[in-house]
């Protein structure tokens, strides 16, 4: 896999698409403390607990509320799937 | 002349029910057009469960996780029928009704017990009216679904199947396949069937090269319910969007019917008065050449 220095990020519940985009940096609450992902990480699914995901893009840092779900990670794509989140 | 003034009145009076049902057109286009919406935003949710769920499964595994648990005979299920709670939505209830009694015959004949959750005033009406028992009956669900709206619905099967003490899960609903095709349908939401299970576990799984976080058993036994949820979630969405198309082709049809019916009525109403002129002109006539 080519070496890459950006991550796609999406955020996803049942009825809607909260965010859509690229990053350099991504942290997600799992269920056992926060986990962070730079470009190029190894695949990874995790369980999330309750908090706060940042995202950071172009030195601007979003924040999301996450509750549950989980966290897809496989070829840069970072995919965070949540029966309720919300940007803040 | 009293035959032309009940025709104005029928024509008044059909004139409004047009008025009535072409607002309701446009209500039902309005409505579907968000819940369509819904529709197509529900779907990168699930596809994304799907996936996922997909690379855990074994099939090998499956009876480890109770809702994934093939019961090798059925014994009781239970049917959950999603129904509209108005009507003036053309036969969108009756077909749902219909094929959920299919269902049910089918179930029952195979010796299986079948107990019915029924939403919607239309449906509850229906089965109350026949002295169906049915298990829960709700008429709370908003227009506007919200995925809590499917745990009401499922949580208490989903737990009853763990337990064993129902054997398969169905959600009798309204596909929404474009605002033209929406037939009825039978979704099996339990036991859970993974798409193409085998199929999408990549090699990096089976490689070892996945980090999984607790485990897979754990990750499993906490997506699944989530899967279940969503699906029926997916359902409600979908049988809304239904109904609102099927009221705007009803309605459609009303507007039109009322338009056909007030020209036939017009044609009447301008017959009936020309006669009536020429009558009192015959008359006139008539009568200014008795007096010469």
């Amino acid at each position: 896999m080519p070496k890459q220095s950006r991550l796609s990020v999406v955020v996803i519940t049942p009825d809607a698409t909260v965010f859509e985009g690229e990053a350099e940096m991504v942290v997600v609450p799992a269920w056992d403390g926060e986990v962070g992902f730079l470009p190029n990480h190894a695949p990874m699914m995790a369980l999330l607990g309750h908090g706060e995901m940042r995202v950071t893009a172009q030195g601007q840092l979003l924040r999301f509320h996450v509750d549950g779900g989980f966290v897809h990670v496989a070829a840069n794509l970072v995919s965070v799937l949540s029966e309720r989140a919300e940007a803040r | 002349m009293s035959k032309t003034r009940e025709i104005k009145r029928r024509l008044r009076s059909i004139e409004k029910t047009r008025q009535i049902t072409r607002t309701m057109e446009m209500v039902a286009t309005s409505k579907m057009k968000k819940m369509t919406d819904l529709v197509q935003a529900a779907r990168p949710y699930s596809m994304g469960l799907e996936e996922v769920i997909g690379r855990l499964t074994d099939p090998k595994l499956r009876q480890r996780y109770p809702l994934l648990r093939q019961p090798s005979r059925q014994r009781r299920a239970a049917v959950i029928l999603l129904t509209s709670n108005r009507g003036l939505a053309g036969a969108f209830n009756v077909n749902l009704i219909r094929e959920a009694r299919e269902l049910m015959g089918r179930l029952e004949a195979d010796g299986v017990g079948v107990e019915l959750h029924v939403v919607g005033k239309k449906g509850i009406a229906f089965f109350r009216f026949q002295n169906q028992e049915m298990v829960t009956t709700r008429t709370d669900i908003p227009d506007r679904r919200e995925p809590q709206h499917a745990a009401w619905l499922v949580d208490e099967p989903m737990k009853a199947f763990e337990q064993e003490e129902l054997d398969a899960v169905y959600v009798v609903y309204s596909q929404f396949r474009s605002a033209l095709s929406i037939p009825p349908a039978v979704m099996q939401v339990l036991p859970v069937e993974p798409a193409k299970a085998s199929a999408q576990r990549d090699a990096d799984l089976e490689a070892g090269m996945y980090i999984l976080s607790p485990g897979p058993d754990e990750i499993l036994n906490k997506l699944l319910p989530l899967y279940v949820r969503n699906r029926v979630y997916r359902a409600l969405v979908e049988t809304s969007a239904a109904e609102q198309s099927s009221r705007r082709t009803a309605m459609k049809n009303a507007t039109d019917n009322a338009g056909e019916i007030i020209d036939n009525l017009r044609r009447t109403f301008n017959r009936a008065r020309q006669a009536q002129i020429t009558q009192e002109i015959s008359e006139i006539v008539g009568g200014a050449a008795a007096l010469e």
